[in-house]
């Protein structure tokens, strides 16, 4: 695409006289002797002749609304005919999004006016306008808006830069619509809008599997976490850093907002501790699916018991120190191995868990040994929080005929594996080459992995009546409370 | 506030500290607050009286119960200093003291606690820490080399 000022200014007005079937000073002509399209201007000394691209076609501005917003405010529009309107203004102008499309606005805003009809009057100092001229039939698709009332109206988007005003090209988008059609041949979009999935822990893999399901249609989260994003973050959480500061819960809210403006966001920024568990307790009892991508066993513990009793499934997802790999629990309570189990039956993959944080560093060491901060790589994270996506997705749509329902019998492990790179010192580290191994366990392969449930775990078991057992002793005989001894 | 699993598992857990032979402790129940605490008076190998406590967190077994030692009060190190002074320590085995400055024995860090963990094995620990204190006192030598460090499983 030419980047000459003044050639550009010949294609934009060429272009706009096709466009509006009007002469103008310039038009693109055949030049039979180079073959090819070129631009010239009357009056030109020299007339100008360069090649149009295809880019060329695409270097007017444009200006996008939403066609919804203009309906909901079309009784407004009628009484006033006029309707302020805001854009955040992208690169340099050169794409102005209205801001009610999306959660996070660019840092520069555009003050506007939709104006019904041309007899209408901007307000003194209205330096963009978009005029709605009444017509019959559509006359570009994209800029054609039907009003509630039936009315067809053709958007003509004018800004003023200096002494001149120049046209951009309007485009009416159907949010939900337009999101909806492109997952409904993939997924259950009309079943994932009503479900409900309480993230606990939107780090970098909570946040990703918080997103991914936003793009697949989920329609209603609780997100749960106590931490602010801060600027190391940055390089592996997908908020960035014009969010710094700002809770984590409030960030993924925003970004979900971004793939899904329909989705219902609640936000808790806490960390669950026995002392809320009875504030947490109704959100988990009303979701369908819970992540708990935390970095610390105390609150997976605690998640684990609420899910078990509200019986609700459970996805548990971590990566290993520095992400060399990671693992997926899925619980299904009662049915499956819980995360008790799962310390009980794999204490070492278990504890093995990423140092991403001072708090997960004093968390597995005494504060006068200090545990270096470590984390992963996000592209060793991304992985990870992908499975966990899946795995929530399969169980948010168990009771559809989805297609994901082929891959039953592919992710009936409770627990999966993957690894990154063979990490000296551990289990893994003569895992042979990838490339080497086509029947061998290596990296970048994922591998479920069963076990079984403990039907004496003190979260999903009978671990009172065994541990009682053992000592010769009937739970049936300890009463509704236990008579111990006061102590003054 | 309690649920029933957990005044079941009181119960249960008072019953198996007096059948493991721990008589010396017993998880009482303050009337008044509804609170809940396993404690006791126990003797070293030398002779010298020591008391534990265990109060019990509303998030138990989940989540992992602290140990203090509770008497003698202040408890000093070899060289003099109070072990409270000494905050989380390694080479004491000591995590952050209460809030009356009694000293946390380190038992189970929460990395590693799960709710299969009865507090007859809590006490165990305590008991060990006891002796290694007094082996610290009399070689002033750190307490962690007494003591190895917590496995998983015990």
């Amino acid at each position: 695409m030419t980047t000459d000022p003044q050639q550009q200014q010949m294609i934009r007005e060429a272009m706009k006289a096709i466009a509006e079937r009007r002469p103008g000073r310039s038009k693109l002509v055949y030049d039979k002797t180079k073959r090819t399209i070129v631009a010239v201007t009357e009056g030109s000394q020299t007339p100008r002749a360069l090649n149009i691209t295809a880019e060329d076609a695409d270097m007017f501005a444009v200006a996008t609304l939403s066609s919804r917003w203009l309906s909901d405010q079309w009784g407004t529009i009628i009484r006033d005919r006029l309707l302020r309107i805001r854009f955040s203004s992208w690169d340099e102008g050169d794409a102005l999004t209205q801001c009610d499309l999306g959660a996070q606005p660019a840092s520069s805003i555009v003050e506007g006016v939709v104006l019904l009809g041309e007899g209408t009057a901007p307000p003194a100092g209205t330096n963009l306008r978009v005029v709605l001229r009444s017509g019959k039939r559509p006359v570009s698709e994209g800029s054609t808006f039907v009003a509630p009332d039936g009315s067809i109206h053709h958007a003509v988007t004018l800004r003023r830069i200096g002494g001149s005003e120049e046209s951009l090209d309007t485009d009416f988008v159907d949010l939900q619509p337009e999101l909806a059609i492109r997952r409904a041949t993939l997924l259950e979009t009309q079943v994932l809008k009503n479900k409900a999935v309480v993230l606990v822990g939107v780090g970098t893999g909570g946040a990703h599997a918080a997103i991914e399901l936003a793009k697949c249609g989920v329609g209603r989260f609780d997100l749960i976490d106590p931490d602010r994003l801060t600027v190391g973050n940055v390089v592996r959480h997908p908020g960035g850093v014009s969010q710094v500061g700002r809770f984590k819960v409030q960030v993924v809210r925003d970004l979900i907002h971004e793939k899904n403006p329909d989705a219902q966001v609640t936000i808790h920024p806490v960390a669950v501790s026995a002392e809320n568990l009875e504030d947490i307790r109704p959100l988990i009892a009303a979701a369908h699916v819970v992540i708990c991508g935390t970095d610390g066993r105390p609150s997976k513990l605690l998640v684990n018991r609420l899910c078990i009793e509200e019986n609700v499934i459970a996805v548990y997802g971590g990566a290993f120190r520095r992400a060399f790999g990671g693992q997926v629990l899925r619980v299904r309570p009662r049915t499956s191995p819980c995360h008790e189990c799962f310390v009980a039956a794999m204490p070492e993959e278990s504890t093995d868990v990423e140092i991403s944080s001072q708090a997960a560093a004093d968390a597995v060491a005494y504060s006068d040994r200090p545990v270096a901060i470590e984390p992963g790589l996000s592209l060793d994270v991304l992985p990870i929080a992908n499975m966990i996506t899946k795995l929530a997705l399969m169980e948010l749509l168990a009771d559809t005929t989805s297609t994901l329902g082929i891959l039953k019998a592919d992710y009936a492990a409770p627990w999966y594996l993957w690894l990154n790179r063979p990490e000296p010192g551990t289990a893994y580290a003569d895992w042979p080459p990838m490339s080497e191994s086509s029947d061998e366990m290596t990296i970048n392969r994922w591998y479920g992995v069963d076990f079984a449930r403990d039907s004496d775990c003190p979260a999903c078991g009978d671990f009172i009546a065994s541990i009682a057992a053992s000592y010769g002793l009937d739970p049936k005989t300890f009463g509704d409370l236990p008579s111990l001894p006061s102590k003054e | 506030m309690w649920s029933y699993d957990q005044q079941q598992r009181l119960y249960l857990e008072n019953e198996v500290l007096h059948q493991e032979g721990f008589t010396q402790f017993t998880v009482y129940r303050y009337q008044a607050t509804d609170t809940y605490e396993a404690s006791g008076t126990t003797s070293s190998s030398s002779g010298k009286f020591y008391m534990l406590a265990i109060p019990i967190p509303s998030g138990f077994p989940q989540q992992r119960p602290p140990m203090y030692l509770t008497y003698p009060f202040p408890l000093y190190t070899a060289s003099g200093s109070l072990v409270s002074s000494l905050g989380t320590s390694h080479d004491m085995h000591t995590l952050t003291p209460s809030s009356a400055g009694q000293v946390q024995i380190c038992h189970w860090r929460d990395d590693r606690w799960r709710s299969a963990i009865m507090l007859h094995k809590v006490f165990l620990k305590g008991l060990l820490w006891i002796e290694a204190y007094e082996q610290h006192l009399a070689t002033g030598r750190p307490l962690a080399e007494f003591v190895s460090t917590m496995k998983e499983r015990i």
